[in-house]
């Protein structure tokens, strides 16, 4: 009789509203192994883990650990089972110091008292053991430190415990070599020790190095399963994007007219110098990994973030853009990838939401007009299907893809020179989905120059012209339609190659 | 149309609560209901019926101010000092609402262009009015020349017969104004959208600064208008007086179910919260309550009201 594995998952489903996340997705982790994950972005690592770690509760399937089921109810749930999970964005405690925040929830102590002393003692032991008493001042409030600092208290905190299941998301990301080179040292130790560890990194190097097995999963589901030692680079990323292209993504149809909107050597806060051209009816695809900066270069085009460096012309015209009315008065226009921050007002009417923008047309002095704030709604609704009984619903009633198309459709009373969309099919159901992708292709006929942020990336490689791969606050490469195969662009974003 | 049945939907409680507490009170109070006391309920409420208004557009924004009792006697003490100087009354009533003005102008663009929060900045200039008025005339009273005739009318005067008082024509077209401003204009439509979702209102182009430091100063200038009822009132002006006013104004507000976090709230709505805390202070002192009774009861008014209508609000949606 063979052990059981030390994790197993078991026909994992998870959906969130129409959008299935998960879909029967078996896993298996051995003690004493470290198991990589590889996905695209949306590909469901980010909800796996978060299964695991009791943020999220699985809707179908079972979770195995030694064999025997059990349920990940909570985070602190995860911690009994020994579960511990490094998460890509920070979940510190930014006003609490170093040692507060490595023992958070499980501070030393007696009958409910703080022993301050202990927990500050046990804090500046671990760091000394992990190599890291030097990069992290116990007693440093957590805000005043760089993110990878932050990164390293975030692995200080999940190595302290004395975990079963580590699970790492990106944990390199932020980090400088050396600090790199510690946290594999660590890995390894723990790797000798029987801990089991899911890695997932987009960096096919670190994957090579530290990996016993590689699971892909895509769209939600597993692809497969397979020992590392068998595969090279290539062969991981073909397996990685290896989507059937199917017709559903329409195709441009326009032909790109004459340049309206140059940006030159743009510099703003975590962008570095891009320089772009956008013509007339075209759609200029960004595609990068999540994290790589895309939506900074959005909120500098539209004056949310001061730009330091750089020149915008529109229409040949240099222009400064301080604001989004500023923007906005130049022909610039953007949606923003969160429309509940920054998209829709929740509470007010699909109605007020539609005509918000077009305030001086029918509110122009001191009696509103009704029925030219009517026709505004009415043309949203109509021209961009937006399913809606009652204008005067709240737009929180509507679905994400129909709110959606509302921020969207609202600006086409007038349409701007160039708008930005960031993310504008996230969180929208698949119906949806297409009619964002249908809803793209009329703006461009329209004459406007899109720019299209997608982490999706058989989406903004079929939606647009020219497709500019962005990474690290810079376009590394840009290159039209044709050439831009999903291996071409995923070599360049995980630095398989540098073009 | 479709508006009026919005705030008639929003408001049918706060209507049937006025009228409730007018017949409770009449019914236990001989006279309550007399044309008589009711003109002088109507005398009472106007003052904190206009600072409400002007914190209305305030809180509709997601702010707050805090300042409007100190600056009621600050304004007072100014403009009365003026005339006490022989300074023509219309110069006097400007140089109050300039004055207010400049208050409600640095709420604003503190509010806007720096992180700190409105209730502190307007705890702090709370402060600042109140010991401004204090340096008029060593804090202690100054009587209003009696020659000021017309003055004196701003607080006390009636007309058509002796039966309307001044100070309710200014409650009721201060009401109008406001009521126009924030339902039928798109300055109003704008603070709607900023209350709201601020983000979000800036994503569509609005000039959030301009309109947050709009409704800052407007608030002021309710704040002077009140003023000068107030000492005109006192047939003087206290530097000491208008303790807590701010507090009775708020009460107002959101007993009219205008919503702390913003985005929601009208005009007619702050009209009837003031009406309700007038008549319940009227009400209760009449009936010989004991105003330490009176207190209490106020506060579970207040609690009442915004519990039911957080209440109602969120079975809606």
């Amino acid at each position: 009789m063979t052990q059981p594995p030390l994790l197993a998952l078991r026909g994992i489903g998870k959906r969130f509203g129409g959008f299935a996340a998960l879909d029967q997705v078996d896993f298996e982790l051995r003690a004493g192994e470290i198991h990589a994950l590889l996905g695209e972005n949306g590909a469901g690592k980010s909800t796996l883990i978060k299964i695991l770690g009791g943020i999220h509760a699985p809707d179908a399937g079972s979770i195995l650990i030694d064999g025997q089921p059990v349920t990940v109810g909570s985070v602190s749930a995860a911690d009994r089972l020994g579960i511990r999970v490094i998460h890509q964005e920070l979940t510190l405690a930014p006003n609490l110091s170093v040692a507060e925040n490595i023992y958070l929830g499980r501070e030393p102590g007696r009958f409910g008292f703080l022993s301050r002393w202990n927990l500050r003692k046990q804090a500046a032991t671990l760091l000394r053991e992990l190599g890291l008493a030097d990069s992290l001042p116990v007693d440093a409030v957590v805000s005043s430190l760089s993110t990878a600092q932050q990164q390293l208290v975030e692995i200080a905190r999940a190595l302290s415990a004395r975990a079963r299941i580590l699970v790492l998301d990106e944990p390199t990301a932020s980090l400088s070599q050396a600090e790199t080179e510690m946290l594999f040292d660590r890995l390894l130790q723990l790797r000798q020790q029987g801990v089991g560890m899911i890695y997932i990194s987009h960096r096919l190097e670190e994957i090579k190095r530290l990996a016993d097995r590689v699971t892909v999963l895509r769209d939600g589901r597993r692809v497969g399963t397979q020992d590392l030692g068998s595969l090279d680079s290539r062969e991981l990323i073909r397996w990685m994007v290896g989507r059937e292209m199917q017709d559903h993504y329409p195709r441009p149809t326009t032909t790109p007219g004459e340049v309206v909107l140059r940006v030159d050597g743009l510099r703003a806060s975590r962008v570095h110098g891009v320089s772009l051209e956008l013509r007339r009816g075209e759609i200029l695809g960004l595609a990068g990994l999540v994290g790589a900066g895309r939506t900074d270069l959005a909120r500098a085009l539209f004056g949310m973030n001061p730009i330091t460096d750089g020149v915008i012309y529109m229409e040949g015209r240099a222009i400064t853009v301080r604001s989004p009315a500023e923007a906005r008065r130049h022909g610039l226009v953007m949606v923003s990838e969160d429309r509940r921050r920054d998209g829709i007002i929740a509470h007010r009417s699909v109605a007020f939401n539609a005509a918000l923008p077009w305030t001086a047309q029918w509110l122009p002095g001191c009696w509103p007009n009704y029925p030219r704030r009517d026709a505004i709604v009415q043309r949203v609704v109509r021209d961009f299907a937006v399913r809606v009984n009652d204008v005067n619903a709240a737009m929180a009633t509507l679905s994400g893809g129909n709110q959606q198309k509302v921020v969207v459709g609202r600006w086409m009373e007038q349409p701007p020179r160039v708008l930005i969309l960031d993310e504008p099919t996230r969180g929208v159901d698949v119906g949806a989905r297409e009619d964002m992708f249908r809803t793209i292709h009329r703006l461009a006929e329209q004459g406007l120059a899109v720019l299209l942020i997608s982490s999706d990336l058989p989406e903004v490689l079929h939606l647009s012209h020219r497709v500019g791969v962005y990474r690290d606050g810079r376009i590394v490469k840009m290159m039209p339609a044709a050439e831009a195969t999903p291996e071409a662009v995923m070599t360049i974003l995980t630095g398989g190659s540098t073009p | 149309m479709r508006s009026l049945l919005a705030v008639t939907s929003t408001t049918g409680p706060l209507l049937l609560a006025v009228v409730l507490l007018l017949g409770l009170f009449g019914l236990f109070i001989p006279n309550f209901l007399s044309t008589d006391n009711l003109i002088n309920l109507g005398q009472q409420i106007s003052t904190n019926a206009i600072l409400a208004f002007g914190l209305t557009l305030v809180i509709l924004i997601g702010g707050i101010d805090l300042s409007v009792g100190a600056l009621v006697a600050l304004v007072g003490t100014a403009t009365v000092y003026l005339l006490t100087r022989n300074v023509p009354l219309p110069v006097a009533l400007l140089a109050g609402l300039v004055l207010a003005g400049t208050f409600g102008g640095l709420h604003g663009a503190g509010a806007t262009f720096t992180p700190m929060p409105p209730f502190i900045i307007t705890l702090a200039t709370m402060q600042i009015a109140r010991g401004l008025a204090l340096r008029f005339n060593e804090g202690r009273p100054m009587p209003i020349p009696t020659s000021q005739e017309l003055f004196l009318e701003l607080g006390n005067g009636r007309i058509l017969g002796d039966q309307l008082p001044v100070p309710v024509i200014i409650m009721v077209l201060v009401f109008a104004v406001m009521s126009v401003l924030l339902h039928l204009t798109r300055f109003g439509q704008h603070l709607y959208a900023i209350g709201g979702n601020r983000e979000a209102a800036r994503c569509t182009g609005i000039n959030i600064a301009r309109h947050e430091i709009l409704a800052y100063v407007l608030c002021s200038l309710c704040v002077a208008l009140a003023g000068f009822i107030h000492c005109s009132q006192l047939y003087a002006a206290e530097p000491g007086s208008g303790q807590g006013y701010e507090l009775n104004a708020i009460a107002a507000v959101v007993v009219g179910g205008t919503s702390f976090t913003g985005g929601r709230g009208t005009m007619f709505g702050t009209l009837l919260g003031a009406v309700i805390i007038g008549v319940l202070e009227k009400g209760l002192n009449q009936a010989g309550i004991h105003y330490s009774t009176q207190w209490v009861v106020k506060g579970a008014v207040i609690l009442a009201a915004v519990y039911l209508d957080v209440r109602r609000r969120s079975v809606k949606n």
